[in-house]
């Protein structure tokens, strides 16, 4: 008897949990609820969760899905917010945000495997450097039909990411096409520990820039400056994967493919030029060994300048000493950084394109955008005064301006490769140049041989 | 109850008032699943792709040719239409019940439970006060029957106000107005009348008519005792791992269509630089790492079976990595392992200052890069699998070691045996099942590495420098969710599985031969 009365129980808990609580749709009868139960993983790793509640669609309207990837918990709470403000202000849709990461599988896994299975939101937000796979094979639709309806413009955002959003599938090169609308933009900064600089004695590189004197010699003697404190001090450090050691390559000239993108371009002589500084660098003990992850030492206070971008910001705001942030020194080229930027997309097997489309811009108008950056991980990718007020009233960094100015520093824009596989191409670059910079692999032979290693990707 | 205790049984008393209806519902179901498995398969009204498309049809073919011989079975009225009319309504059941849940949007998590409990954990309090006291009321003396009354019902009464206060009245009221939205209230009464039908088959009257013999009878109950767990396994292993086959024959992105390409994946797999580079990797990995996690497993266990005042501490402290969540675990892990902050390459450089300040010797302190350093970074990750891996393999060599019949002891006491002696004479052959069993579980987790390499790396790829730490599950990962090969990744996943299988049935078989798996 106890036991089938606990059995009861469960079901009826089960039940009120399922169907009941501040449930406020049964007040009228043509009101339906879905409560969404949600968990959000944040990059580094950490695990958060926030339960949104989509309430109430009313009969005819559409009932729309959208997914992006926060960055932190509390970024996952504002987008919730901010669908629920939607939800209200978009005429005849309801919506329902998904933050798409849990415990057991990441915001990548989880799309693929909604795609796959035929059940990925109307709208979800993908990497830059993902476009192409999902236009080529029909994944994500062209919405340009739509955005000439709406009256869009395209020079609203930042010429770089709209360049791959606008890519024409049959020449690769920018034309009529628009494949989404970038959520945010990111740069990359060095974050400086100015106790450690005040401690070496060297000359503040924000000074240096503000003079024009922040170039790599002024760098490198920064960096030797502070590792000169001796012991676990060290100059500089930055992650090794493409985004940091692309940005040298860019401070130089180069990049990873050729101009038109249609082929690879990490022989040219200037992405040499860029290579060897950093192998220079890397060559010495004033920096932090290439491959170990520079975050955990510069938070500790060991590393005097952390090269990364906006993203690392919230956590950096933790640590007990002074910082801020400085643009990237001049190359031989001249100023250069990196362009990161992802996009929502409108899923090709969506009922209602128009309505996915409106919630596309709605998702990148200003407001929102400045909602977002106010939270101090992303830079609005929308060129706009009012987003990008938002964004540099967080503080600290004082120097919020060096990732604006990382925006006009003639940044290369991280993007799609519509020539061939990036996936492929990334995996095959990555190793290669860790090879050259931890000097495993001689610099002369990289030169003669990495294109013909990376061809594959192009499909040769 | 037992359902099937009786003898076969000639139907001279006539059919029972379900039969007809049995009929109907028989042919009924026929009709159902092969009209699905016909929408299916001309892709009209059920629109499916690639391999679920695949791996549907399958199902309901299987569903259609057992549907038939339920019906030819139940016509005939022999166990074989009983046995394969209750398979099917259960799956029914269970399948048409999922699918109007699911409509009914009820899968809202754990979370959603916890929300529901939030705010009532005082009432939620009260029911397991009453359900602990009503437990204990027995040992209460002379009052017991009072008390066990009074705890029953204030947990009844805690369970109607938590209830009521979580909202069972607008949650019933909200499940009865999902229940008639459009299609679901259809399901729900399929799985209603497969349930019942399910549940006549399995009564005795249906033993009678269909003529089940007493062990027939006693299968199918058993068969149900088991159902569950057999469904879970059906649907959640089984079934992927039959689907994960047959993408591993295909060329597919997860995106588009599936292209069948017979074994060009497995082909590819052998000329494939990185996937034997994974390969390769992992193997000196177990070498190393296995002997190494079960070896001093087996001392650790002797220490640890001794009766010296603490050991049940020292038992819950070294089996502490293996409870703690790998994430977390491997994070602290990539902070020790730092070369430049890392506490381990401070040891070293405490150590070392403090030899030569012993010795009097100017030796310069080794500082590894163990993550950054294609040469050592294999060797950061075998260290964390053997912290983690050494206590779980402790407390199961402590289980066999307490197994052992104490009189083999004295005996050897007798003798005038040494513990070293007992240990090697004793208790390392009598622990032969219980090491065969741990080298293969150890065996089974280090051919399946993936967490450990791919947390220590980041933000680097998993990869490692010089793919030094690239294993065959990071391959597959990298391939299915990086490169969107999802087919070339279940060939990478198979090709896994058989290396697994193949060492398992080789540690059993040899085990077999010594006799351990049947002593």
């Amino acid at each position: 008897m106890k036991n089938k009365l606990i059995l009861l129980f469960a079901v009826l808990a089960l039940v009120a949990a399922a169907c009941g609580g501040d449930d406020d749709s049964a007040d009228d009868g043509t009101d339906t609820t879905a409560a969404t139960e949600t968990t959000a993983a944040a990059d580094d790793g950490t695990d958060t969760t926030a339960a949104t509640e989509t309430t109430a669609a009313a009969a005819g309207d559409v009932a729309l899905r959208w997914m992006t990837r926060p960055d932190n918990p509390e970024e996952a709470a504002v987008y919730g917010d901010i669908s629920d403000q939607l939800s209200a202000s978009l005429d005849g849709v309801t919506l329902t945000y998904e933050p798409g990461s849990n415990e057991g599988a990441g915001y990548q896994q989880t799309l693929l495997t909604n795609l796959s299975a035929g059940t990925a939101p109307d709208v979800f937000w993908i990497p830059g450097t993902d476009i192409a796979d999902f236009a080529s094979r029909d994944v994500i639709l062209d919405l340009r039909e739509y955005a000439d309806a709406s009256g869009h413009s395209d020079t609203d955002f930042y010429p770089g990411p709209m360049g791959h959003l606008t890519t024409d599938l049959a020449t690769g090169q920018p034309g009529g096409a628009l494949w989404g609308l970038p959520r945010d933009v990111s740069t990359f900064g060095l974050y400086v520990n100015l106790d450690l600089i005040a401690e070496a004695g060297v000359a503040n590189p924000l000074d240096l820039e503000a003079n024009g004197e922040w170039d790599l010699a002024a760098f490198n003697d920064v960096v030797d400056g502070i590792a000169e404190l001796g012991g676990e001090i060290r100059g500089y450090g930055q992650s090794a994967w493409w985004g940091p050691y692309g940005a040298w390559m860019n401070n130089a000239g180069g990049g990873f493919f050729t101009a038109d993108r249609s082929a690879c371009g990490l022989d040219s002589d200037a992405s040499i030029t860029g290579l060897t500084a950093l192998r220079d660098l890397y060559s010495g003990d004033s920096v932090i060994p290439y491959g170990e992850d520079p975050e955990p030492p510069f938070r500790a206070g060991t590393v005097g300048l952390f090269q990364n971008g906006r993203w690392a910001t919230p956590g950096i705001r933790t640590v007990d000493f002074s910082w801020d942030v400085v643009g990237l020194p001049e190359g031989a080229a001249g100023p250069g950084n990196w362009l990161f930027w992802g996009a929502y997309v409108v899923n090709a097997k969506t009922e209602d394109p128009a309505k996915a489309w409106a919630l596309v811009e709605a998702l990148t108008e200003a407001s929102v955008q400045a909602q977002i950056s106010e939270l101090g991980a992303n830079i609005p990718s929308r060129v706009s005064q009012e987003a990008l007020d938002s964004f540099l009233t967080f503080s600290p960094p004082a120097n919020n301006q060096a990732f604006l100015n990382g925006l006009q520093n003639s940044p290369s824009t991280e993007g799609p490769l519509w020539a061939g596989s990036w996936p492929e191409f990334v995996t095959l670059m990555d190793s290669e140049i860790q090879a050259v910079v931890t000097g495993s692999r001689d610099m002369a032979d990289f030169q003669a041989n990495i294109c013909s290693e990376t061809a594959s990707a192009f499909g040769s | 109850m037992t359902a099937a205790s009786v003898e076969p049984l000639s139907i001279s008393s006539g059919e029972p008032r379900w039969f007809r209806p049995l009929l109907v519902w028989r042919v009924f179901t026929a009709v159902l699943l092969t009209s699905a498995l016909i929408a299916v398969a001309v892709q009209r009204g059920i629109v499916l792709d690639g391999p679920v498309r695949w791996s549907l049809l399958v199902a309901l073919l299987g569903a259609v040719v057992g549907a038939g011989i339920a019906i030819r079975g139940t016509l005939q009225q022999v166990h074989l239409g009983r046995f394969s009319g209750f398979v099917i309504d259960l799956l029914l059941m269970v399948v048409l019940g999922f699918i109007a849940l699911n409509r009914m949007d009820m899968f809202t998590g754990i979370d959603a439970v916890g929300e529901a409990f939030n705010g009532n954990v005082g009432w939620l309090a009260i029911v397991i006060l009453g359900w602990f006291v009503s437990g204990f009321a027995d040992r209460a003396g002379p009052n017991q029957k009072i008390l066990k009354q009074v705890a029953q019902w204030t947990m009844i009464a805690g369970m109607i106000v938590l209830t009521v206060a979580m909202g069972l009245i607008p949650g019933l009221i909200e499940f009865a107005q999902r229940l008639l939205e459009g299609d679901v209230i259809l399901f729900a009464v399929g799985a209603v009348i497969a349930g019942v039908f399910a549940r006549i088959l399995w009564s005795d009257s249906a033993a009678h008519l269909f003529k089940t013999t007493q062990t027939e009878g006693e299968n199918m109950d058993g068969m149900l005792f088991v159902a569950p767990n057999v469904l879970g396994f059906l649907a959640f292993f089984a079934g992927p791992l039959i689907v994960s086959l047959f993408i591993s024959f295909t060329e597919w992105d997860g995106l588009t269509d599936a292209k069948f390409i017979g074994l060009q994946n497995y082909i590819d797999l052998f000329s494939d630089s990185l996937f034997l580079t994974s390969l390769r990797n992992i193997l000196i990995f177990g070498v190393v790492a296995i002997p190494l996690a079960v070896f001093p497993a087996l001392l650790l266990a002797a220490l640890l079976n001794s009766k010296l005042p603490g050991m049940k501490l020292f038992r819950a402290v070294y089996f502490l990595p293996s409870i703690a969540g790998v994430v977390g675990v491997t994070l602290i892990w990539k902070q020790l392992f730092n070369s430049t902050v890392g506490y381990l390459n401070f040891m070293i450089l405490k150590v070392t200052e403090w030899f030569n300040a012993l010795v009097g010797t100017g030796w310069e302190a080794p500082q590894p890069q163990w993550i950054s350093d294609d040469s050592i970074a294999l060797i950061a990750v075998i260290i964390l699998f053997i912290w983690q891996q050494i206590g779980f393999n402790t407390v199961l060599f402590l289980a066999g070691m307490q197994s052992i019949d104490g009189t083999l002891y004295e005996a050897a006491d007798i003798d005038g045996a040494g513990p070293w002696r007992k240990l090697l004479n004793i208790t390392v052959p009598m622990l032969r099942p219980t090491t065969v069993f741990v080298v293969a579980t150890s065996t089974i987790l280090a051919l399946q590495l993936f967490n450990e390499p791919f947390i220590l790396q980041s933000p680097s790829p998993p990869s490692g420098p010089g793919n030094a730490t690239l294993t065959p599950v990071v391959y597959l990962y990298q391939n299915a969710f990086q490169e969107f090969q999802i087919g070339y990744a279940s060939a990478v996943a198979w090709a896994l599985f058989i290396l697994i299988f193949g060492i398992t049935l080789l540690y059993f078989r040899r085990s077999g031969d010594d006799g351990v798996l049947t002593s």
